[in-house]
């Protein structure tokens, strides 16, 4: 039933390159290997705390400027317990999730659109190249004018970095759609709605998860941005006060909970991805595709 | 659907647009294929062999001449009249059953029907079992079943095929070969199949048609006047493919690639048992 063929032999998968690739083994060093292959991450951000600790030990810059880890920890459950920290990273992470929602949405229907019809993309494409150009940070005194500066404000500013990205990959991945699939789609008489729900949007998934997790970290940039302008809350604001009140400590807890909150949201984009593309990871790849 | 699946190309000419000059591709072009007839058409590439096949199937309306398919006229891609290409064109991200299913998705069938007729043509082409299998997980052979599963699931009256088995090694050719012989007196429908290999056309066809390139025309058709299924050694399918092979390289000139072919199939290409339940 199944046929042993050249190309799909064990030189042939050597030839092909192999495609086992999307689930490679992490590479780990043997003296980690006990620990996993989660491990190897650790080994940077480790290290760069044990220079921290040393930095702060030795004074190699005042404590100042650069409090010592046991005094941002002691910052940190201090500002935990008295739920400030809870509340500024709440308020933050609300922005991101509203602003870069209606980004991401907007920012998918016009990359589709604009992928689909040469008609919408000859009509849209110079305003949005230029719209893109002008960087997030140049839209806010216009912005500012027009809607004040409330939450409407962040939430613009926040959509529209998450919206650039998000428009060009979608953009880019309804174009890398072979042709050869639409081909498919018109001998089996898809209308409109099929080509898009069939062929264009599974065929575009990985180019718009790009932007997706673009648009994720732009919005991120564009937050704290936002909020170092024109706030009294959020962990942009945490950044700002603490360098006011040259608490450096609560800006490295402001620092280091921007990345981590980041990391989880790319994470959870990251999982979202890998479901929609279960068959990339299917068990048993062989060589190439004929 | 009907079993019918009478096609009639008469006078069809088509041109491309290639640099600001018009290129005739196909020109005075007249086939006839009776309902149930297993047509081969062979030809150098270039010859616009599979530029017919695309006319055939709908996808390209612009041309001169007529094409009627059970009497009427071609409009668009129809159903009834499938197309396998040179390259599967399964959908990575479905399953087989998926793939064979998409060319269900605007049948005139309800759920059920859907389901069975699927699952009888990947049974069909021997693929029952992997049904689940992702076309990376596929090989060649195995994929280009896949996508004459998908061909033959609306059951349509002619299966177009573009040089289906262009890119597959010898020893998958061969099996496919006689497999898609197999599958074509089981469903009883009109064939149509393009290739330049001229042992494929041969086998295959009740009739091969040769054509000429530049532009592409009908040079010569041979009756192979044998039953199917075929003995790849029988003297009259050598002697009718030595004929194909000298009108096939008089239309090329003596330089065609077809002149320093060897008159026999290379030898079959050994494998070790382990290996060859892949």
């Amino acid at each position: 039933m199944a046929y042993y063929t050249l190309r799909n032999g064990p030189v042939g998968r050597v030839l092909a390159g192999d495609r086992g690739a999307t689930r490679r083994k992490v590479a780990v060093s043997p003296w980690l290997r006990p620990l996993g292959g989660g491990a190897v991450a650790l080994v940077l951000p480790l290290s760069l705390l044990a220079l921290w600790t040393l930095s702060a030990a030795f004074e190699w810059l005042p404590p100042q400027i650069l409090p010592a880890p046991a005094d941002v920890e002691h910052g940190l459950v201090e500002m935990w317990r008295s739920g400030d920290l809870a509340k500024h990273t709440a308020i933050s992470l609300l922005r991101v999730v509203y602003g870069f929602s209606i980004g991401a949405i907007v920012g998918l229907a016009l990359g589709v659109a604009m992928g689909l019809s040469r008609t919408v993309e000859d009509y849209t494409r110079p305003l949005f190249t230029a719209f893109a150009q002008v960087p997030t940070l140049g839209w806010i005194p216009l912005l500012m004018l027009l809607v004040g500066i409330g939450e409407g404000l962040k939430i613009l500013v926040i959509a529209k970095a998450a919206f650039v990205p998000m428009t060009m990959n979608s953009f880019a991945g309804i174009r890398s759609v072979p042709p050869a699939y639409g081909e498919v789609a018109a001998l089996y008489r898809f209308n409109r709605w099929q080509l898009l729900r069939q062929v264009m949007l599974p065929g575009a998934i990985p180019p718009i998860f790009t932007g997706v997790r673009y648009g994720l970290t732009h919005a991120w940039m564009a937050l704290v941005a936002v909020e170092l302008l024109a706030s009294s809350e959020g962990l942009g604001y945490l950044l700002v006060w603490g360098r006011q009140m040259f608490w450096l400590d609560a800006v490295m807890i402001a620092m280091v909970l921007i990345g981590i909150v980041g990391f989880g949201l790319d994470k959870v984009m990251a999982i979202i991805e890998r479901r929609l593309q279960r068959w990339r990871f299917a068990d048993g790849a062989r060589g190439g595709r004929a | 659907m009907a079993q019918q699946g009478h096609l009639e190309i008469r006078n069809v000419a088509k041109q491309f647009q290639v640099a600001g000059a018009l290129l005739p591709v196909l020109d005075n072009v007249n086939v006839s294929v009776a309902a149930g007839e297993f047509v081969t058409i062979v030809g150098a590439s270039g010859c616009g062999k599979s530029t017919l096949l695309r006319l055939v199937a709908g996808l390209d309306r612009d041309y001169g001449g007529t094409i009627d398919y059970d009497g009427d006229g071609i409009d668009g891609p129809s159903l009834d009249r499938g197309l396998v290409f040179q390259e599967p064109r399964l959908f990575p991200w479905l399953s087989v059953a998926q793939n064979v299913a998409l060319g269900l998705l605007n049948a005139d069938m309800d759920t059920a029907a859907k389901r069975r007729s699927v699952a009888e043509h990947i049974d069909l082409v021997g693929l029952s079992g992997f049904e689940n299998a992702f076309p990376h997980q596929l090989s060649g052979g195995m994929a280009q079943r896949a996508a004459i599963a998908r061909g033959l699931v609306n059951r349509p009256g002619l299966l177009l095929l573009d040089e289906p088995f262009g890119a597959l090694d010898a020893l998958t050719r061969a099996r496919l070969q006689a497999e898609l012989q197999r599958i074509w007196s089981h469903e009883r429908i009109t064939m149509v199949l393009v290739t330049h290999d001229v042992d494929e056309a041969v086998y295959l066809g009740d009739r091969v048609v040769v054509m000429a390139p530049r532009p592409g025309r009908i040079a010569e058709t041979f009756e192979v006047g044998l039953a199917h299924p075929r003995d790849r050694s029988d003297a009259v399918l050598l002697r009718t493919r030595n004929a194909v092979l000298a009108a096939l390289e008089a239309t090329t000139g003596p330089d065609g690639p077809w002149s320093s072919k060897p008159q026999t199939r290379p030898a079959a290409i050994s494998i070790p048992p382990q290996q060859a339940a892949a």
